[in-house]
């Protein structure tokens, strides 16, 4: 039987707003996946130590802020630092498309707008996390 | 006339029975009818239409907050107007990068014949009572709003407002929840060092800090103190500036980040009474300060009908529970004061083929006006695109508005649903629902209450997660999301030409200007007046009857920023951590 993959849900930076967060939390819970929801207002190393820690293979983080270029940036590093270069980082939010080829550059796998069906983030995760 | 209802319930059955079944024999794939037809008996037993609706700006409010709309009247005076000078009082939600950008911003409003107070968005690291130069937040100063740190970044953004434009002039608008009380402490900061007395202040602070932990999350007190926070600020507003308004309640908030109508209305309500009941407790009559809650919005939907009825439903259950239950006697009291009544909500707008949004944002408007609002066609049709609107879009924005006032003449009739079957069954039904889930938060002690325990917040997430999944299943459709998305569908884009309003370049600078600036202040400050504030600032904290505000009007001229003071709220109430959702 397939290992059930460990993914962590966080918002970042200051940024309250989490409905995505939460429906992507339900949605990949329901997908069967084990969910780590972190909620709002986490840093990179808080998110980093988590990920470190419940062993996960994907971090899914939500931001609406417009601050999405430091803060993964940061959390790229800090992930490198850790030696989790192999955990799959998922960026979902208000992403301007001209920055998604920068995020991509810092390892992010995918970039999730609004309009984005939960089946295409659980598609995402199976291709991307190798088991 | 029981006759007549008998005659009607019987005829009703008959149609049913024949007319309708006959009909449906043509539609195989059709097990009953799809749509609905309403008759006086919808309206419930012994329909009375001063009970239930009554005249516009009267008790129960169900037909208009006000007699009439002066836009309405005005719209061929408004036409006059030089563009850029609208006539509200306050500008348009703005603010960006350090204060010198904001401040230049807004100058260059007054030069193009601005006559409006500014009406701040502050950034998340102001929200969240954080200094710019704490390293948690770098990355975040000037984005979404503009940074204030201490006393002098609001002196600076109110430059422009001199003369005739001075405090006393103009009315300010500042988003702002959590530290609410320490920038209604700097405005008085500010307005005292200008000599301008305090009554003269005419503002609207959101201060809406409960719905933050169901939605948008700027929250740093658990709710127990940060309500503690509210009624100092409400009675300190009460006393010394009676023309600024106390709170802005927003169940829009609650509403985008999932909640459905029946949760946005009993929410909203559950909120605000617990925000009454804090003047009450601090024992003030009810009509001494009820007529300063204002609302910011409720929730909006793509639902044309059930949105006009939810705002029927609004007015009608706030009027009732404030002189039912707060036994108020000033219809001032009663009134829900808002800018917008009906409009969708951002969440309704789409990515896939953007200009779709003006044609949802439109129909909204339409809710609107006929829900005793004017017709706001919000938001811009580019929403979804990307932070920030380009200027094509809030220019049809505006004028999708004027063309509901001015062509389709939709303001000139107050609530022109009165009285139909239809729109007196869904008003009824969505306050029964309210009504219903309002009890319940009752029960469980309340807003803060239903919020400790998590209740509130997992009802939205829960109602947001049930929408994902009816928008994937196709229960609910979404033009070209969902449904005709296939080959033959032409996949409309738009360009958006105009520079966006905000400088780019001072975007970029601003965090660094602004750390640079708080250096200097913490520098130049006597810095062991601000050591002794703060720890008079902490000893009154602990004091659950100590009035703050008169000693936060001392920390904001002190140039006391807005972290340290929120660090001493941390140190003595703690910080919130939500409960968990799954």
């Amino acid at each position: 039987m397939e290992k059930t993959i460990r993914v962590l849900v966080s918002k970042i930076g200051l940024d309250g707003h989490d409905r995505g967060a939460k429906v992507i939390a339900y949605g990949l819970r329901d997908a069967g996946f084990e969910v780590i929801f972190m909620g709002v207002r986490q840093t990179p190393e808080r998110i980093v130590n988590t990920a470190v820690q419940e062993d996960v293979k994907v971090i899914g983080l939500s931001i609406l802020s417009g601050a999405h270029i430091p803060l993964v940036k940061k959390l790229m590093e800090k992930l490198k630092l850790a030696g989790c270069e192999d955990v799959v980082v998922l960026v979902g939010g208000v992403i301007p498309e001209s920055d998604k080829p920068a995020l991509k550059e810092m390892g992010v796998s995918e970039v999730f707008t609004s309009g984005t069906h939960i089946h295409q983030v659980v598609d995402a995760i199976r291709r991307h996390v190798k088991v | 006339m029981k006759n007549h209802g008998d005659e009607i319930r019987e005829k009703e059955r008959q149609w049913k029975d024949e007319t309708v079944s006959r009909a449906l024999k043509k539609y195989p794939y059709l097990k009953e009818s799809p749509s609905r037809f309403f008759t006086p008996l919808d309206r419930g037993e012994n329909y009375d239409f001063l009970e239930k609706v009554g005249f516009p700006g009267e008790y129960p409010f169900t037909a208009g907050t006000y007699p009439f709309d002066p836009t309405a009247g005005l719209s061929r005076l408004a036409a006059k107007v030089p563009a850029g000078s609208a006539h509200t009082r306050a500008a348009l939600y703005s603010g960006y990068g350090a204060p010198e950008d904001t401040r230049d911003y807004y100058r260059n409003l007054i030069q193009k014949g601005g006559r409006q107070g500014p009406n701040l968005a502050m950034d998340l690291p102001t929200q969240c009572g954080y200094d710019s130069d704490n390293p948690l937040v770098e990355g975040e100063v000037g984005k979404v709003g503009v940074s204030i740190d201490t006393l002098r970044d609001l002196e600076i953004i109110y430059e422009p407002y001199q003369g005739d434009l001075n405090l006393d002039r103009i009315a300010s608008n500042f988003t702002i929840n959590a530290p609410a009380i320490y920038l209604m402490a700097m405005y008085a900061a500010l307005a005292e060092k200008r000599n301008i007395p305090l009554n003269k202040l005419r503002a609207t602070p959101q201060n809406d800090i409960l719905k933050e932990y169901v939605a948008r999350g700027t929250y740093i007190f658990p709710p127990d103190p940060a309500m503690r926070l509210f009624r100092d600020t409400l009675i300190f507003l009460n006393k010394q500036m009676p023309n600024v308004n106390i709170t802005s309640i927003g169940g829009y908030h609650i509403r985008e980040a999932g909640a459905n109508r029946k949760q946005d209305l009993a929410y909203s309500m559950a909120i605000a009474i617990a925000y009454l009941r804090e003047g009450v407790s601090a024992g003030l009559d009810i009509d001494e300060f009820a007529p300063r809650f204002t609302f910011n919005a409720f929730g909006g939907s793509m639902e044309f009908l059930q949105e006009i009825a939810f705002q029927r439903a609004a007015r009608r259950m706030y009027a009732r529970i404030l002189k039912e239950n707060f036994g108020a006697k000033d219809p001032r009291s009663m009134i829900i004061r808002q800018p917008i009544t009906a409009h969708i909500g951002p969440s309704d707008t789409t990515i896939q083929r953007p200009l779709n949004n003006l044609t949802r944002a439109v129909i909204g408007a339409v809710a609107g006006a006929l829900s005793g609002g004017t017709g706001a066609p919000f938001p811009p049709y580019d929403e979804p695109l990307g932070l920030g609107w380009s200027l094509e879009a809030q220019q049809l924005m505006q004028d999708a508005g004027r063309i509901i006032t001015c062509e389709a003449r939709l303001l000139d009739v107050e609530d022109p649903f009165a009285g139909s079957y239809c729109m007196e069954y869904l008003t009824n039904e969505i306050e029964g629902e309210a009504l219903d889930e309002l009890d319940k938060v009752q029960q469980m002690g309340g807003a803060v209450a239903a919020i400790e325990s998590g209740y509130m917040q997992k009802q939205v997430a829960g109602s947001a997660y049930e929408h994902q999944k009816k928008v994937a299943a196709g229960d609910v459709q979404v033009v070209g999301v969902n449904c005709f998305t296939g080959e033959n569908e032409l996949e409309v884009e738009t360009t958006r030409l105009v520079p966006h309003p905000y400088d780019p370049d001072k975007r970029s600078r601003a965090e660094q200007l602004q750390i640079a600036s708080l250096k200097e202040v913490k520098q130049a400050r006597d810095n062991r007046e601000v050591k002794r504030l703060l720890m008079e600032l902490e000893q009154k904290a602990r004091k659950p009857d100590e009035a703050l505000a008169p000693h936060l009007v001392a920390c904001a001229k002190a140039y006391v920023s807005i972290q340290e003071v929120c660090d001493v709220f941390r140190d003595v109430f703690g910080e919130y951590d939500p409960p968990s959702i799954l």
